[in-house]
């Protein structure tokens, strides 16, 4: 199991992000992580990172703590996290000199595939930065993915790329937890839909099951959360 | 190795622009030090090094504003970048605090070459073992003894304060530490000050009085038997050993909290 929770509650100040969620992610596997705003899915996706300590219950990465195990983990924020003064090739000297398991050669191919320009991200657009993101954590070896949101803002010509790439790039032995609103563009990506709504878990399946019942991913987000 | 200058890599890249303009404005400092045109040599060497001091304080300010930009990491994300990469705490607190550190020692350095310079333009000659205690020696003293530390407690403070600001009441240990940081101040100097030259004192910067003295002539004799007690002296060792040992103590405790910041 490359990540599991265990009856996990992540509470804030005032509000609970997510409570008493318990999941398992075996290898091998493309999930959607599902829900509305605010429903708990980039706590989820936080929580697995080890950018965030649970308030209870027990999230293990690897078989330890997600910490111990950030090295084998790939996580891509909502969030702008990119250096202004960064260009591709400063992004590449910082990725090679931290992770052992980045590789320049294919950063660069990504970055043609996925046409990001060779300029400061001050100068960048939103969707170019965001490629820019993606190509410097799918240049990684990493055995679980989380991306938070990889396609909010972005342009459909960009958001069809960054899909494209991430099919490309995914192996079987891989594991990718992809957050988005952009359900109708990414279903055909998911092999097990997670809907979480207010913090817990909504319904838990597998896609094909959810096809094979006559149903999308999208008709049934439309019915568990809304 | 490898990882560690990767992140005094990212330090230098993200905060060389501070760097520059901290030892450009020594330019505009030494500037201000030719301004001044006071008719008594004693008085104008008096309000030059004045300037000079005006400066070392000025640059421990930026410095300290440099080394604490985490809050605004955390403001737009960086951080959250930096906290899942491999290395330690211990290492990204060690890069940054090693920068800093460079960048004060090139600063205060500096300050040491101008001091040689306006005590030249007041006659004052000094013997090359003083000019290498002036340009070195003194500057290491002074920037262990304050700049260090004061360094390494923003470090802590700022680390601190982003480490438990998501959930639970993380503003506490930050505004306990800051409002309680003048008591603890005031208490570190009175021990020093308690156990200062019990240890023998460092014969730093011994024989520039003989130069004031040939320079200005013999002072009166009460005078003269002051300088010669702190010529015999030196200056004491015991609050550099204990400011860098306190140095190393709170990057210890910053690298540790790290592990914990939330993000």
């Amino acid at each position: 199991m490359l990540a599991r929770l265990e009856n996990v509650t992540k509470r804030y100040r005032t509000t609970e992000g997510v409570r008493d969620l318990s999941l398992d992610f075996p290898a091998g596997q493309i999930v959607g992580v599902l829900g509305l705003n605010g429903s708990g899915k980039s706590t989820m996706l936080k929580l697995i990172a080890g950018l965030l300590f649970p308030t209870a219950g027990a999230v293990t990465v690897f078989g330890g703590s997600p910490r111990g195990h950030r090295s084998r983990t790939v996580f891509l924020g909502e969030t702008d996290t990119l250096w202004p003064w960064m260009t591709p090739a400063d992004a590449s000297r910082f990725m090679e000199g931290l992770y052992s398991d980045f590789e320049p050669v294919r950063f660069n191919e990504l970055l043609d595939a996925l046409e990001v320009p060779r300029r400061k991200t001050k100068a960048m657009s939103k969707g170019e930065r965001g490629r820019l993101r993606l190509a410097m954590v799918l240049a990684r070896s990493a055995q679980l993915y989380l991306l938070d949101e990889p396609l909010a803002g972005i342009d459909l010509i960009s958001r069809e790329k960054i899909m494209t790439s991430l099919v490309r790039e995914w192996h079987t032995d891989e594991t990718i937890l992809l957050s988005t609103h952009e359900v109708a563009e990414a279903e055909g990506l998911f092999e097990r839909a997670v809907y979480l709504r207010d913090g817990r878990l909504a319904l838990d399946v597998p896609a094909e099951t959810l096809r094979q019942e006559g149903k999308s991913v999208v008709q049934t987000f439309k019915e568990v959360l809304a | 190795m490898k990882r560690f200058g990767t992140l005094f890599w990212l330090e230098y890249r993200h905060s060389w622009i501070w760097s520059v303009a901290l030892l450009g404005s020594l330019a505009f400092w030494a500037w201000g030090i030719k301004q001044v045109r006071v008719m008594d040599v004693a008085e104008r060497l008096g309000i030059r090094a004045g300037l000079l001091a005006v400066a070392c304080a000025i640059g421990a300010v930026v410095l300290c504003l440099m080394i604490g930009r985490i809050r605004a990491e955390t403001r737009n994300g960086q951080y959250q970048v930096l906290l899942l990469t491999p290395p330690s705490g211990y290492a990204h607190i060690g890069a940054r605090y090693l920068y800093a550190a460079a960048t004060a020692f090139a600063y205060f350095i500096t300050i040491g070459f101008l001091y040689w310079w306006i005590m030249a333009l007041a006659g004052i000659h000094l013997d090359p073992t003083t000019l290498v205690e002036l340009i070195l020696a003194v500057p290491f003293y002074a920037i262990s003894v304050s700049v260090l530390p004061l360094l390494a407690w923003t470090l802590l403070l700022m680390v601190f304060i982003s480490a438990y600001r998501i959930s639970g009441p993380g503003w506490i240990p930050g505004t306990v530490m800051l409002l309680g940081t003048p008591f603890a101040f005031r208490w570190l100097v009175n021990g020093i000050l308690r156990i200062t030259y019990t240890l023998p004192g460092w014969r730093l910067f011994a024989n520039a009085p003989a130069a004031l003295i040939e320079r200005f002539g013999s002072p009166d004799p009460e005078t003269a038997l002051q300088v010669d007690n702190i010529i015999y002296n030196g200056v004491p060792i015991e609050p550099l050993l204990i400011m860098l040992a306190l140095t190393v103590v709170l990057l210890a405790v910053a690298g540790r909290i790290w592990q914990e910041v939330e993000a």
